[in-house]
């Protein structure tokens, strides 16, 4: 193990160095985004973000590299980080990165970012709880928001008259209307999990602890009670293939309710992919959404222009126009600076079913990571045997 | 060893390097990774987590698969037989340009197309319906256990019957025209002479096609709500979304211990094949 791992410190070093002689040939500097995330992420770099930055900065070239969705992706560009931190390198490639929240809490542990949030103006206006606290680990100045993504239920308001309002009302509605709500389970994509974690925080009466902390291994035996009563929901409800098999079956109207991500959903509506009637409701007390963050590695190379770069991605005018128009996301910075930038119809797009204080108080973040851990494999033990 | 054997190992020894390196090598670490504890030593708890969780999963898996491989083998029975012994050459030219479609068709594209034709407001459905069959209440969604089915079956059926054809058509016709001249009818023949000529071609596709199934993630995940589900969806989920690799190592040994009784009965016939000369 420890061979392989010695390899490929090397490989990666050596790989390093051959950009860095490669970069100053091009005459200009190449500024490298390395993002986590779907393809769409390394789209909105280079076909959003970078030429803009481009022509505010002559000489600058934006290089945006995609390594993969979800938590996987972060992964990879911690075990870069890590690798050129443990073999010594004077200055490391990547000088932004866009993680997840589990991977920017392993990376401000071991020292692997710089504190850069004082430092640019748009840090100023960030106000959520996650720039500051990732999954119990505390990220305060390392991290700013590029975007926040909430999972919610979707409805047939032609079906569903009343919305149940909160898991104790949806565990009713249910057995009144089965087989009208779908779920993808915790198999199927980020969308199913959420709900699963959002039940468990409705259920088992430690949603704080949940969120905060501290990790108790022996709260097991509450969640797995808190899942028995999940194991009987499912009776009434369709397990869907994954994220958009939710979205899948809203659309052809098989199943009335079901939660997806904001962002999706409303990307599917522009689509066409979903009438245009389907509503969104946040259920009490809260599901689970997630940010994801611009990072600077602590020896980044260009680190001046990757501050740079950060600020003018975080500033009001992008978030309104990139983020929130044209990606359906939610701004990482704080809403009122973007509404000042947007016209009042594609603003309220977004917040028409969800208004912003309701997303301040049933949006939360994830359950801390040992928890999420525990979630999930109790809900295999439990709901699925 | 004769100079001559020596010879022959060299001319192997290419695919036999190939067959250790990119094989022999991570089976054995996978093997290892499943039986290793954290603190390195031995350990049979990925296996008992792994049998703990997914034992549902895996008896799914096997019933999945034997249930597809026999429908399989019904279906390349039903259209080879009729390719070789059909008396109307017009269908036999349009079945045979037919059949094979699906065969150039990825596995995930079957399942995209198998999921807007199945569901419940499906394209099936909606024909069933509109042709008076069903009732709009009576119509459910085939996405589940029989979806994995049906899509298995459209897409690995085309191949068993390529084989199978192709050995039949092999046959020496004499033998079919005697049984018909002495009376035998279609159907007969079919059974009692064509098909246990062509016998050992029938079992190597199938036993091709029940190991290629047992691999296939995409349909499952595409197609079945996941509870339970087969081994490789498990297997995808413990390593995206735990890193689990050691659990993941555990429930590949035993998707590999599926797939080698397919693998021992076609050692077996390649062997008797081998025999025959």
């Amino acid at each position: 193990m420890r061979i392989t791992r010695t390899t490929l410190c090397a490989a990666l070093v050596a790989f390093g160095g051959a950009l860095g002689v490669a970069a100053p040939a091009a005459a200009q500097t190449t500024l490298n985004v390395v993002t986590a995330g779907d393809q769409n992420m390394v789209d909105y770099v280079n076909n959003f973000l970078g030429p803009r930055f481009e022509k505010q900065n002559p000489g600058v070239k934006v290089r945006a590299v995609g390594t993969g969705p979800g938590d996987a992706g972060s992964q990879k560009i911690y075990e870069k980080l890590s690798a050129q931190q443990k073999a010594g390198a004077a200055s490391w490639d990547t000088d932004v990165a866009v993680v997840h929240q589990r991977g920017a809490a392993t990376m401000v542990k071991e020292n692997l970012l710089a504190s850069y949030r004082n430092d640019v103006a748009a840090g100023k206006l960030v106000s959520r709880d996650s720039a500051k606290n990732a999954l119990g680990q505390n990220v305060d100045g390392y991290v700013i928001p590029m975007f926040h993504s909430q999972i919610a239920f979707a409805y047939n308001p032609a079906v569903v008259k009343s919305p149940p309002r909160s898991f104790g009302e949806l565990a009713e509605w249910v057995k009144k209307n089965p087989k009208q709500f779908g779920y993808n389970g915790v198999k199927g994509g980020m969308s199913g999990v959420g709900f699963v974690m959002g039940w468990v925080a409705a259920n088992s009466g430690m949603a704080e602890q949940l969120e905060r902390g501290p990790y108790d291994p022996s709260k097991k035996a509450v969640i797995d009670k808190s899942l028995a009563s999940l194991k009987e929901f499912n009776q009434y409800v369709v397990l869907t293939p994954g994220n958009a098999g939710t979205l899948d079956m809203l659309n052809r109207g098989e199943i009335a309710m079901g939660p997806v991500w904001v962002d999706m959903f409303y990307t599917w509506v522009a689509d066409g992919k979903m009438p245009p009637n389907v509503k969104l409701g946040l259920p009490r007390p809260g599901m689970p959404g997630q940010p994801m963050y611009y990072v600077v590695p602590a020896k980044a190379a260009n680190a001046q222009l990757a501050r740079k770069f950060v600020d003018f991605a975080a500033s009001p005018e992008i978030q309104a126009e990139g983020i929130v128009k044209r990606f359906n996301w939610y701004p990482g910075i704080d809403a009122q600076y973007v509404k000042a930038k947007m016209d009042e119809k594609s603003w309220n797009k977004l917040f028409v079913d969800i208004p912003p204080d309701a997303l301040a108080t049933y949006g939360r973040p994830f359950p801390l990571s040992e928890y999420f851990t525990d979630i999930l494999e109790s809900y295999e033990r439990v709901v699925m045997k | 060893m004769n100079q001559r054997s020596w010879a022959g190992l060299a001319l192997a020894a290419p695919a036999l390097a190939i067959v250790v390196v990119f094989f022999a090598g991570p089976l054995a670490m996978s093997a290892i990774l499943a039986f290793r504890g954290r603190d390195g030593g031995f350990t049979t708890a990925h296996f008992e987590k792994a049998f703990e969780l997914y034992s549902t999963d895996l008896l799914f898996s096997a019933a999945i698969v034997v249930l597809s491989t026999a429908a399989i083998a019904v279906v390349a029975i039903a259209i080879a037989g009729y390719l070789t012994l059909g008396e109307h050459p017009r269908t036999q030219a349009i079945l045979r340009w037919l059949y094979r479609w699906p065969l150039f068709i990825p596995f995930i594209v079957t399942a995209q197309v198998m999921r807007t034709f199945l569901a419940k407001n499906g394209m099936l459905n909606h024909v069933l319906i509109g042709g008076g069959l069903i009732d709009p209440l009576q119509a459910q969604s085939m996405l589940d256990w029989r979806g994995i089915v049906v899509a298995f079956v459209w897409k690995q059926a085309p191949f068993v019957t390529l084989l199978l054809a192709g050995a039949m058509a092999a046959i020496d016709r004499q033998h079919i025209e005697a049984a018909r001249n002495l009376g035998a009818g279609r159907l007969r023949v079919l059974f009692e002479i064509v098909l246990p000529q062509a016998r050992r071609t029938l079992m190597v596709g199938l036993v091709l096609s029940f190991v290629t199934m047992l691999s296939v993630l995409s349909v499952p995940m595409m197609i079945n709500p996941n509870s339970p589900t087969m081994l490789t969806v498990d297997i995808a989920y413990r390593i995206n979304s735990h890193g689990d690799y050691a659990v993941a190592n555990a429930l590949c040994l035993m998707s590999l211990a599926l797939a080698s009784v397919g693998a021992w009965f076609y050692v077996r016939e390649a062997a008797r094949k081998a025999e025959r000369g």
